[in-house]
């Protein structure tokens, strides 16, 4: 009996969970850009001033693509975004001297020194917009992560994902 | 190139010196080293920190500080709940589910737990799905509800087995620690106590040598000095005068008149003992500046910081006149009197003359006291 027919010998025997795993494949394929429903808009809060920026019109400023080993995913992935120190810039006049930032997970933390070209604000992954799913809509990364070791995530945990709010603390 | 002034030593000594000298740097660079060695295996050990130990505990408040796994079924139990409550269905609850499902699946979807547990892309496959059948009316509320226990188990296995990992990283962690501790307790006593030996061995070292200089110099003490008085002698007196050069100094040279026959009618002991009563007569008479030294037989000398001639003079002359108010008595003296003296004095600088003339001169002048028919003192001209 060769592998073909094997294939066909199994698929006939699981032929019920073989349909249930095409519809959930189907589903899954049809219902990706559903997924990305939540999670629009990123909040940018100065002192008192507090905006929301569509995430939609972060994707157009990524004029950056550069191929990464994500220790989280464990491969190489592409990666598109834009410095995040010129985003600070241009958000708040001036690199804060550290960031307060809330994800959609309700982590919050609050980083300093950001005046550093190597961080990335990632919007795209190999093409594809970002999204909750994949630790999106916006993602800080660091572009050369140096001898770190990629098997030790507690040397990535500076990067923040699922990024809802950004606090400028001055 | 030997210098001939120098004195000879054999080289058995010399090298037997050396050997002693190496023997003792050894000692004391021992003891360090081992003082050394200590510190730096404490400080090692003080440093060391167990790398898996850390990857568990070092994450409080990071984003990986909490599982992720623990993170992401908080967010399907939270739908499960949602789904379970009274109006499941509404567009809002539905957008609700729809969030915590999409962050769970996010929490989930990493390499780490694709890698460990096979349960990771099935659950994230009814994850993933469950969302749009939902919105569509494909699946009730409650069989979304059960669907999700699949998931939620794979988390909470997936959860179990990093806290049992955690445990045997603990167990390692603790056994390791033992073991440390067991090595730098034992090894830091062996070197501890190998220190301290090699110091207790320097410091033998140490003792033994200063025992030695202590006995090398009574040895010399001794041989500058007259057994007889107590006072020094010849060599004490070349010693003195190098010693204070450049200094104005009075020579004064003293014979006991006719002791050869002081000697053979009172016998040897008591010229002995006549010469330890001038010898303490003179410094008596000369006073504690002076120091006294016996030359051989009934000579003595005498050094003492002399400014000019008439204190010179004044020293002669108290001598003489000391001696009279003691009244030695002589016997065999043939001019019938007490023990009389012979002084002959001379002042001199050490660096402007050699000490050689000055004691020529200062002999002289005792000879012309001598032949003019002793008992009385002269002074010759500063040399």
């Amino acid at each position: 009996m060769n592998a073909a027919s094997l294939l066909v010998a199994y698929a006939h025997r699981f032929k019920k969970q073989v349909k249930t795993g095409f519809a959930y494949l189907l589903i899954l394929i049809v219902s990706f850009p559903l997924a990305s429903a939540h999670a629009r808009e990123l909040t940018l809060i100065n002192g008192d001033d507090t905006r929301h920026i569509a995430t939609a019109s972060l994707i157009p400023q990524a004029d950056t693509t550069f191929t990464l080993f994500d220790p989280y995913q464990g491969r190489e992935v592409e990666m598109r975004g834009f410095e995040f120190r010129d985003f600070l810039i241009e958000q708040f006049g001036d690199i804060p001297p550290a960031l307060h930032f809330t994800a959609w997970d309700d982590y919050d933390v609050t980083l300093s020194g950001w005046d550093d070209p190597n961080w990335f604000m990632i919007v795209e992954e190999d093409g594809e917009p970002l999204t909750l799913r994949s630790r999106g809509p916006l993602r800080l990364v660091e572009r050369d992560y140096g001898a770190r070791d990629i098997n030790s995530l507690r040397e990535f945990n500076d990067w923040v994902w699922m990024i809802r709010s950004i606090e400028a603390r001055w | 190139m030997v210098s001939s002034n120098e004195p000879f030593e054999p080289p058995a000594s010399v090298e037997k010196r050396s050997r002693r000298k190496r023997h003792y740097i050894n000692w004391l660079s021992l003891s360090l080293m081992s003082f050394m060695a200590l510190m730096l295996l404490i400080i090692y050990e003080s440093r060391w920190v167990y790398p898996e130990i850390q990857a568990y505990f070092s994450q409080t408040g990071s984003l990986t500080g909490q599982q992720l796994a623990t993170r992401s079924r908080a967010y399907l139990q939270r739908a499960q709940q949602t789904l379970l409550n009274e109006q499941p269905t509404s567009a809002e609850n539905i957008e609700a589910v729809s969030l915590d499902l999409d962050l769970a699946y996010g929490l989930m979807d990493v390499s780490v737990y694709h890698q460990e547990y096979a349960c990771t892309a099935p659950s994230i496959l009814i994850v993933g799905s469950l969302a749009p059948r939902l919105s569509q009316g494909d699946l009730s509320a409650f069989a979304a509800s059960g669907e999700l226990l699949g998931p939620i188990n794979c988390l909470t296995h997936i959860e179990m087995d990093q806290l049992d990992r955690r445990g045997v990283a603990i167990n390692n962690f603790s056994e390791s620690t033992r073991r440390h501790n067991q090595v730098l307790t034992y090894t830091s006593m062996i070197i501890f106590i190998m220190g301290l030996l090699f110091w207790l061995m320097h410091e033998r070292q140490l003792r033994r040598t200063e025992l030695a200089t202590e006995q090398k110099l009574a040895w010399m003490k001794r041989a500058m000095r007259d057994p007889l008085t107590g006072i020094g002698n010849r060599s004490a007196l070349h010693q003195e005068v190098l010693a204070r050069a450049n200094e104005s100094l009075g020579l004064i040279l003293v014979d006991v008149d006719f002791f050869k026959q002081y000697n053979d009618a009172l016998g040897h002991p008591e010229g002995d003992q006549l010469l330890r009563r001038l010898a303490n007569l003179l410094q008596k008479q000369l006073g504690p500046e002076a120091k006294l030294y016996r030359l051989g037989g009934d000579e003595f000398a005498a050094v003492l910081p002399c400014p000019n001639d008439p204190v010179l003079t004044q020293y002669c002359e108290s001598l003489l006149s000391g001696l009279a108010t003691e009244q030695f008595k002589h016997p065999a003296h043939p001019d019938n009197k007490c023990v009389t003296l012979s002084v002959g004095a001379v002042r001199f600088v050490a660096v402007e003359i050699t000490f050689a003339y000055a004691y020529e001169v200062a002999d002289k002048a005792l000879y012309r006291v001598k032949t003019a028919g002793r008992d009385g003192w002269q002074i010759s001209a500063s040399a």
